[in-house]
Parts: C-alpha cells; sequence; structure tokens
C-alpha cells in the first residue's frame, strides 16, 4: 500500500534542479518565469530543488564551458536514478554561436543521454513548461521499467 | 477612515487566478513579430548561399547531390542550433526563409528539430552551335532521329529546332567537318549602359564576382563565379540589370 502511495505521489511531484554551465541567464530567467503565477509550473508539480540530490529532473541551460563540465558531472552522479534530462535553448544542445569555442565543451549529449530538448534562444515558457511535461511522461516510464 | 486597494482586493478575491492554464484548457498565441521555428520553401530558394554565409551559429547545411540532368540541392536547418536572430530571414532575396510563430518545439527526438527541404535544379541543357566550316551537306539532318534539324543545300540555310531535340549528339558524331557542338548556353546578368557606377552590386554580391570601377566607369562579371542569385538585379537602383536563366 505504501508502495503505491510512494509511487503515485512520485509521479504527482518531479522536482527539478537547474543547472547552469555558463549561460546567458536568458533560458534561466525563462525557467524561473515558468513558476511565477502567470505561468504556474508548480501546478504540474514541479518545485525547484536545491540540491540533485533531491531532484527527478534536471534542467541544463548553457554551453557547458570547460570550467563547469567537471561540475555538471560530478553534479548529474549526485541525481538518484531514475532522472530525465532537460536541456534549454540552443546552448546545450549544440554549442549555439559559441560551437568551436576552446572553452566550450558543448553538447551534452556527449556526457549524458538528453531526453527532452527544449529549443528557442531564449525558449518561450510555455515550451519549457510543454518539455517539462514531456520529460514527466519518460520519467514514469522510466520509474515503471526499474520497479520490473 | 479609507480602506485603500480594498475594492481590488475583494475583486481579486472573487475572480479567477491570472493563471495561463497551459497546455491542456488555454491556447497560446505567440506575440507578434515572433521569431519562431523556421519554415523553408524550397521553390522559391535560387541557392545563393547567403543564409548559410550569414547564420551566426552555423546552423544552416546545405547538401549537394548529384543526380541525371542536374543537382538535388538541401537545405538543412537545425532548430536546436539556431539563435532565431532572423538575419537569414532579412538576407533571403526570394523570401524563401520564413520565421513562424510556432513556438513548440520542445521534442524527445532532435529529428524534428530539423527543418529540411530539397528542390530539384536542372542543368542548363546545350545549345546546339554550328561552325563556320559547314559545306550543308545534310549529312546531320539525316543522323538526327528527332527530324529537328532542317539543312537547305541550295540555299545554303540550316535550323535546328531547340525544343524538339533530345540532345543525342547523333548530328555531332555524324558531321564530316566536326563543326556541329553543343555549347552550355550562356546564363547570368546582363547589363545596360543605365548603370551610374554605384558600386553597390559589387557590395552586396555574396561570392564577389562583381567588379566596377567608379573611375574609368567599368563593370565586369566573373561568369565562372557568378551563381546567378540574383541579389545584384534586386539592388540596381537603375534598373539596369537582368538576369537571364
Amino acid at each position: 500500500m505504501f508502495k503505491k502511495m510512494i509511487a503515485k505521489s512520485m509521479s504527482k511531484s518531479p522536482w527539478i534542479y537547474h543547472m547552469n554551465t555558463g549561460s546567458c541567464n536568458g533560458c534561466d530567467i525563462e525557467l524561473v518565469a515558468c513558476l511565477t503565477p502567470r505561468f504556474d509550473a508548480e501546478r504540474f508539480g514541479f518545485k525547484l530543488a536545491g540540491s540533485p540530490r533531491h531532484a527527478d529532473i534536471v534542467v541544463v541551460s548553457g554551453p557547458i564551458t570547460s570550467q563547469s563540465k567537471d561540475r555538471l558531472i560530478r553534479t548529474l552522479e549526485q541525481v538518484p536514478k531514475p532522472f530525465c534530462v532537460v536541456s534549454l535553448g540552443s546552448c546545450p544542445k549544440s554549442g549555439n554561436v559559441f560551437k568551436g569555442s576552446y572553452s566550450v565543451e558543448a553538447p551534452l549529449d556527449k556526457y549524458v543521454n538528453v531526453d527532452v530538448s527544449v529549443a528557442g534562444c531564449a525558449c518561450k515558457p510555455e515550451t519549457i513548461i510543454e518539455g517539462l511535461y514531456k520529460a514527466t511522461l519518460i520519467l514514469q516510464k522510466k520509474r515503471e521499467a526499474m520497479e520490473k | 477612515m479609507r480602506l485603500p486597494f480594498t475594492p481590488i482586493a475583494l475583486k481579486n478575491l472573487f475572480s479567477k487566478p491570472s493563471t495561463v492554464l497551459y497546455p491542456f484548457k488555454a491556447e497560446v498565441q505567440a506575440p507578434p513579430n515572433y521569431r519562431g521555428k523556421l519554415t523553408y520553401d524550397p521553390t522559391k530558394c535560387v541557392n545563393c548561399g547567403m543564409c548559410v554565409k550569414v547564420c551566426s551559429p552555423g546552423a544552416i547545411n546545405r547538401i549537394y547531390e548529384d543526380v541525371e540532368g542536374g543537382q538535388h540541392i538541401t537545405y538543412e536547418f537545425d532548430m536546436s542550433s539556431c539563435t532565431f536572430c532572423a538575419t537569414c530571414q532579412d538576407f533571403c532575396s526570394t523570401g524563401a526563409i520564413k520565421l513562424s510563430d510556432n513556438f513548440h518545439m520542445a521534442e524527445e527526438d532532435h529529428e524534428n528539430l530539423m527543418v529540411r527541404g530539397s528542390y530539384f535544379k536542372k542543368s542548363v541543357p546545350g545549345k546546339l552551335v554550328r561552325g563556320d566550316d559547314c559545306v550543308f551537306c545534310g549529312l546531320c539532318e539525316k543522323a538526327c532521329p528527332e527530324g529537328c534539324i532542317k539543312v537547305d543545300r541550295p540555299n545554303k540555310t540550316w535550323t535546328w529546332d531547340e525544343a524538339e531535340c533530345v540532345r543525342c549528339e547523333k548530328c555531332v558524331q555524324k558531321c564530316p567537318k566536326k563543326c556541329l557542338e553543343f555549347k552550355a548556353a550562356e546564363s547570368g546578368v546582363e547589363w545596360s549602359d543605365a548603370c551610374v557606377y554605384c558600386t553597390l552590386c559589387e557590395k552586396k554580391c555574396p561570392v564577389g564576382a562583381i567588379k566596377v570601377d567608379r573611375a574609368n566607369k567599368t563593370w565586369e562579371i566573373d561568369k565562372e563565379a557568378c551563381i546567378k542569385c540574383g541579389t545584384c538585379v534586386s539592388v540596381c537602383p537603375k534598373k539596369a540589370l537582368t538576369l537571364n536563366d
């Protein structure tokens, strides 16, 4: 009975950990805008977690600078499985205008399997909500697969 | 005693929350001039390559594929690499690239973030050219399976029907004087003396094929380098340039 309750409450409250890997702050602001009363992503149960150990969904923004690469890998190792990775904007997916720079280690696909990529520069809050909702569905599937 | 904001507070107490119930209960329209997912119309594209050149993140890729009778040209726009600056749209001389107001770009599959378009570019068919050595023997007329060559020996006339010709080159092979030849048709930009040598075409040419000398009043085009994009024709203030296709 408890297991069922836990499973249900887990699916209704996917917590987000936001990782900025050298982003220009455009996507970060839009992600925070999602949590305002106007867009209110919290009605789906999303909540910004302060620690990666509490997170179900890791949202990565920025083109992954050399400085932040090791931190990104260390952070992703701390997230309990199963978890989803959402890339925010063009930067983590390809490097955007910074690709080819000596200090940029994009794409994110090199380090972790990206489940949902949200395009835009910066992405619209509605698009982020769409992406996060898709991520919750994937998360649920991953959890079911893990229980079996 | 006055209670400020009381009417507003009461109104808000009984009114609905201001939350936009996206994505399930409300549809959201992007604001005007929003730059969203790119759309590409390959029928309008003239393959000038300007978009590839101006794209700052290098999100546009052009693929050539040689097929019989021409080329398949494919343009690939990677939305996960785009900055949505719309410079490609501004520089597109034919309006083939447009940034739509579609913002639904949260995808699990990267393939859905690619915008592709391709078209077939026919290679320009050659024209049959007759040299001065012709003796009007009429062998080419006999060799032609389509009957598109007419030779009148007494009057020394030779005609060729371009529309009927299938370019089998049988006439070229049969010619005893070797004076028949298929030559690539001359196409490109034509200049007229309405030109005021303003050098706008030189500045706007994406491949740098045009050289204008203002002092000596000369206008030159490198026909090999010209890609027939028509940018010079559209920028010419005196309408002195025309494009022959």
